[in-house]
């Protein structure tokens, strides 16, 4: 690795985020950094303001205090359309209106690019087309959102937000509510756009997924971000037990990842000598 | 010299005779839309191009108005206004009631001038403004003496002064006619006390409770109810009935009335006949 | 494609209606004189004098307020995502009905009035909707901008009756209002309200793609740079200007505004508001131009309200779209 060049900005600097909302503090101080061709997960036990973290640093919760940058630009400074060259967010749950297709809905996430009563151009058409190939859901092409499964949802949620061509991609928890087979298929495309350049911010509850997808993994509590590192560093048997209060622990085994947990409680819980 | 002082003479009068026919001249094309006002230029020997009809009308209305076309009336703009704008009047007689279709004639071009009395002296008064709108002042003199003539002999020897209800049944809530109403104005010249417990609205009628009326205790009630004349005994008995009123002096001696001709809710030029009905009928005076 | 179909169909509608609305009424016209008349033809009479200054602006009465509730309608269901959004929901109906009865019962000396009481009632209720919406928690949100709606308009609708009720006797003047419907009264009405319109259907054009930003959620609507707030609440004054200014001439007239998208949108099998706003307008216009052509003939001379003439010929239409949609 040459060395002579300086590293480019990365895509998201986000320092000390503090996050008021009423009079409860969310995000005491929270860190996150975000680079061109890295998946990072951002894992912690609910109410630990994950959610709350990708939406401040995307622009779309309010902060107290914080340095934020992307690329570069403090995001003060960024609004609507500029932001959205720079980020997609797939919130966790969408709402799936009656009466449109997937070309439809993939459409919509071309918006940004679009000038105020300009038609989409041949441009626009083949970046929609490719993002449906690469989630997957070209099949479903004319197919109403309201006929598909949760899995394939998810997907053409990620179509949307591939069709907003930006080279930060953000998913609030987009595994949580669906099953294993659908999961994996997410969690293959999400690796393979961060392989393909993407940078991609993952929330997720699921720790085994985390592991095996992520770069680097983020946990946070209470607000704050606790620990950042390669996943097998971060999720060690200490912070598990410290951060979620369990006995588990994070193995990897070829291509498989698994989180072992003792679900009836520890040895100390069972008396033995361990 | 005297011819041409003739002469001189001779073109200043008919100067002084063509000014006046050079002025606008009387409106020849006209729309009444109130009965009084049809009644009344009937009276003056001028004959409207239209004249204005309720659905379920009653009206009188003079002898030499039948065959002039008849305008249907209805909310909010009175005549239909492409019936009257195909009979191309210039003058309209019409009511505040149709004050939004007004608005719409003098955007076509049509003058309106209200002519709808809602006191016995306004059909002299309005009589003689008619017969100056339509330049026939002299005969519209004559008539409106008339009519006060007729007025006064209605309204002579008035021996009682019975205290009166007069009442509209809109639904199931009456309305109590008041003295600036037509109707309860008719009544007072016919000598009644109007019962109205003190109270006043702009527009002639207004809800009382009807504990107020069972205070009262009225010697008359005349009661105008939405019916048909072959209706009349069984809405008769149906008021009688009413607890506001079947223990009063009117219900007990048998003077409860049912009127269902507008001649108690609408001016007309038989005002006079109006008074001695009232009289007669209802007051026994 | 079944949109361009559901297209031309309603142009067929609407030029048939235009067409029906302009040679049809309580007097006969030789459609050649009406023709005659419209194209300066004709000899100056009370012939004329009746399809210009009578049925033109009453036909461009209808297709204004006809395509206005269709537009408020699809905005409306739009920015707050519930299909049961009208015109009604965000007060404004309620404020034009106590404005306008509050002139024709209260202060009938000043008929010249009547569309400026329902149109500045109108507005009133609305920006009082949307004041109430976007202060608090949970500001801007549909739940809240509904509630507030419902609540103003229950607030006015009493006042209305009210009046009614205080003067009784002249409640037949309000009734036509009340029931919905056009009046024969020239061009005066519109010149007053033209500008609304024009205004209400420029928001319209400008918010159809923002509009189409909002329809997966307001999450990814901000994403996309969108502001979910900004256009409801822009959508929500196009609404009430469009819906303020056709209540002025036209009555408290419902249905339209609620039905007439969803049966675009049956037909067509799309939501997209670029489509859907214009051809609500469309519709909205095809619907009011049958009814009001109706409701002058039937009973000629004596107008009938519009109201009832529309539920006729709209229910049956839109329980088909129902079934075939289900």
């Amino acid at each position: 690795m040459t060395e002579s060049t300086t590293p480019a900005a990365p895509a998201l600097e986000a320092r000390d985020v503090r996050v008021e909302i009423g009079d409860k503090t969310i995000l005491h101080a929270a860190d996150l950094t975000l680079e061109a061709g890295r998946l990072v997960a951002v894992v912690g036990p609910n109410g630990a303001g994950k959610s709350t973290l990708a939406r401040a640093v995307a622009g779309m919760q309010k902060t107290a205090a914080g340095a934020i940058h992307w690329m570069g630009d403090d995001l003060g400074g960024l609004r609507g359309r500029k932001l959205a060259l720079r980020r997609a967010f797939v919130p966790q749950r969408a709402r799936v209106p009656d009466g449109l297709t997937v070309t439809e809905a993939v459409r919509i996430g071309r918006s940004p690019h679009l000038k105020p009563l300009q038609r989409p151009t041949r441009r626009d058409n083949e970046v929609v087309a490719a993002a449906m190939e690469r989630t997957g859901v070209t099949q479903f092409a004319e197919r109403k959102l309201t006929t598909l499964s949760g899995g394939e949802l998810q997907r053409v949620q990620i179509a949307v937000a591939l069709a907003q061509d930006a080279p930060v991609l953000m998913a609030d928890e987009p595994t949580s509510h669906l099953d294993l087979g659908a999961t994996v298929a997410v969690a293959k495309l999400l690796r393979g756009l961060a392989d393909e350049g993407l940078a991609v911010m993952l929330v997720a509850h699921d720790l085994s997924l985390a592991a095996a997808v992520a770069d680097t993994v983020v946990v946070m509590s209470a607000g704050r971000t606790v620990a950042a590192g390669p996943p097998l560093d971060t999720l060690t048997h200490e912070r598990l037990e410290q951060v979620w209060g369990v006995d588990a622990s994070v193995k990897a085994a070829g291509h498989h990842t698994a989180l072992h947990v003792a679900w009836l409680g520890g040895a100390a819980d069972h008396g033995d000598a361990s | 010299m005297r011819p041409a002082k003739l002469l001189f003479l001779a073109l200043v009068l008919a100067l002084l005779a063509g000014v006046p026919a050079a002025q606008a001249a009387a409106p020849k094309r006209i729309v009444a839309l109130t009965p009084f006002s049809a009644n009344t230029l009937a009276g003056l020997g001028v004959k409207p191009v239209g004249i204005g009809e309720t659905p379920g009308d009653n009206e009188r209305r003079a002898s030499n108005l039948k065959g002039v076309k008849k305008l249907t009336l209805s909310h909010p703009n009175g005549p239909n206004m492409e019936e009257l704008a195909l009979l191309n009047p210039q003058l309209a007689f019409s009511s505040p009631t149709w004050a939004k279709g007004a608005k719409t004639m003098r955007d076509l071009g049509i003058k309106v001038v209200n002519a709808d009395p809602v006191d016995v002296a306004g059909t002299v008064t309005q009589t003689t403004m008619i017969g100056k709108v339509v330049e026939r002042e002299s005969s519209a003199q004559q008539l409106a003496q008339r009519l006060k003539d007729q007025i006064a002999a209605a309204r002579k020897s008035i021996r009682k002064h019975p205290r009166t209800l007069v009442v509209l049944g809109v639904g199931r809530t009456p309305f109590v006619l008041l003295p600036n109403s037509w109707g309860g104005d008719v009544v007072r010249k016919a000598g009644a006390r109007l019962i109205t417990a003190g109270v006043t609205s702009s527009s002639g009628f207004a809800r009382i409770s009807d504990e107020t009326i069972l205070k009262a205790n009225p010697d008359v009630i005349i009661a105008i109810p939405h019916a048909n004349s072959d209706d009349i005994p069984e809405v008769t008995k149906y008021l009688r009935n009413n607890p506001a009123w079947e223990d009063s002096r009117a219900v007990r001696n048998d003077k409860l009335f049912v009127s269902t001709d507008n001649s108690l809710l609408q001016a007309n030029t038989n005002v006079a006949d109006v008074i001695r009905k009232v009289r007669r009928v209802y007051l026994k005076n | 494609m079944r949109r361009t179909a559901v297209v031309v169909v309603l142009v067929v509608a609407v030029v048939a209606g235009l067409t029906a609305s302009l040679a049809l009424g309580a007097v006969d016209i030789p459609l050649q004189t009406v023709i005659d008349a419209l194209t300066g033809n004709a000899d100056p009479g009370p012939l004329r004098k009746i399809v210009l200054d009578l049925r033109l602006p009453r036909t461009v009465e209808a297709v204004a307020v006809g395509a206005a509730l269709g537009v408020a309608g699809a905005l409306l269901q739009g920015a707050l995502a519930n299909p049961l959004a009208s015109p009604d929901v965000i007060g404004v109906t309620g404020g034009a009905g106590f404005g306008a009865v509050l002139i024709l019962i209260v202060f009938p000396g000043s008929i010249a009035l009547l569309p400026v009481g329902a149109l500045f009632f109108g507005l009133l209720a609305a920006g009082i909707v949307f004041a109430i919406a976007w202060a608090g928690p949970n500001a801007g949100g549909p739940g809240r901008l509904i509630l507030a709606g419902i609540a103003i308009a229950a607030l006015f609708g009493a006042g209305m009756t009210s009046i009614l009720v205080a003067y009784p006797d002249r409640v037949q003047s309000a009734l036509f209002f009340i029931a919905g419907g056009l009046t024969s009264d020239g061009w005066s009405d519109l010149k007053v309200v033209w500008p609304y319109f024009a205004v209400g259907f420029a928001i319209a054009i400008a918010l159809a793609r923002p509009l189409d930003r909002l329809a997966l959620g307001d999450d990814v609507a901000a994403s996309l740079g969108a502001r979910p707030r900004m256009i409801r609440l822009l959508s929500g004054v196009g609404a009430a200007l469009l819906a303020a200014a056709a209540a002025s001439l036209a009555g408290l007239l419902g249905f339209l505004g609620l039905v007439v998208p969803h049966a675009v949108r049956l037909a067509s099998g799309t939501s997209s508001h670029t489509y859907v706003l214009p051809v609500s307008a469309l519709g909205g216009s095809a619907l009011l131009l049958a009814g009001d052509t109706l409701a002058r003939t039937v009973r000629a001379p004596i107008e009938m309200p519009v109201g009832p003439f529309m539920v006729v010929i709209g229910v049956p239409l839109f329980l088909f779209l129902l079934r075939r949609a289900v």
